[in-house]
């Protein structure tokens, strides 16, 4: 986590776009929460029917660990779609973007529950520990 | 009846062995909950999944929501046998399942 899923109309974001749009998302998410890059997960689909575009051209909803202020939410979101503006030629006001959050408690990432956000450095170095015995 | 989403990559184990991860999941989901699982399977289209950037991903994610809040002791336990369920099935690395188990909203 976070799990960040991008949703398009079909051909809306041309294939070279994505991976450029996944490495902003994850600076965005990253440079925000200070989360380390390797929690930040990214997958596009075209026309999936769980992700209704509801008339947008894109759709981004990011699932993070709870504990992110408003102002992050929105920064982060803001960030998405300026992105997908910069690669794909839609405009912010054609691109919806939405954040959701799950207790850290819940989440199991590397056979460790995940840290609460401010801990993972922490958790990264017990984790990194436990990999080498 | 448990929701269980899970997001594989396309043409990787998981992917491969759908069904019999599904009925794996079945069965944990019985007998973990004595409820059967409503599974939702998503797969991602090769070159369109992403890890740590814009680096191609090998990751999954398996996530059951519950009818009824469990406390975080059951929680971790259920969610250690329900990644080693997956790394099994899956030949995967720990590191490469994301696993939640939440109560309903």
């Amino acid at each position: 986590m976070p799990l960040y899923i991008c949703n398009s109309a079909p051909g809306a974001i041309p294939s070279d776009a994505k991976a450029k749009i996944a490495d902003d998302i994850t600076s965005a998410h990253c440079d925000v929460t200070d989360a380390p890059a390797r929690f930040v997960h990214t997958a596009f689909f075209e026309n999936h029917q769980r992700f209704p575009l509801e008339g947008k051209s894109a759709f981004v909803v990011g699932t993070i660990r709870a504990g992110r202020t408003d102002e992050q939410k929105s920064i982060i979101t803001d960030r998405i779609k300026r992105s997908i503006l910069n690669h794909a030629g839609i405009s912010m006001e054609d691109c919806d973007a939405y954040v959701a959050e799950t207790p850290a408690s819940w989440i199991m990432e590397g056979g460790e529950i995940m840290p609460e956000p401010g801990e993972e450095a922490a958790w990264l170095k017990a984790h990194a520990e436990k990999s080498t015995q | 009846m448990i929701s269980c989403v899970c997001v594989v990559q396309e043409g990787q184990t998981a992917d491969l062995r759908r069904a019999a991860i599904q009925d794996a999941i079945n069965s944990f989901c019985q007998n973990s909950f004595h409820q059967s699982a409503e599974l939702i399977w998503h797969v991602v289209p090769r070159g369109n999944g992403f890890t740590g950037g814009g680096n191609p991903s090998t990751s999954s994610v398996v996530a059951l929501t519950l009818e009824e809040g469990i406390d975080q002791i059951k929680r971790e336990r259920l969610l250690k046998a329900l990644s080693g369920l997956w790394c099994g099935w899956t030949d995967t690395s720990s590191d490469e399942l994301v696993a939640v188990i939440s109560d309903p909203r």
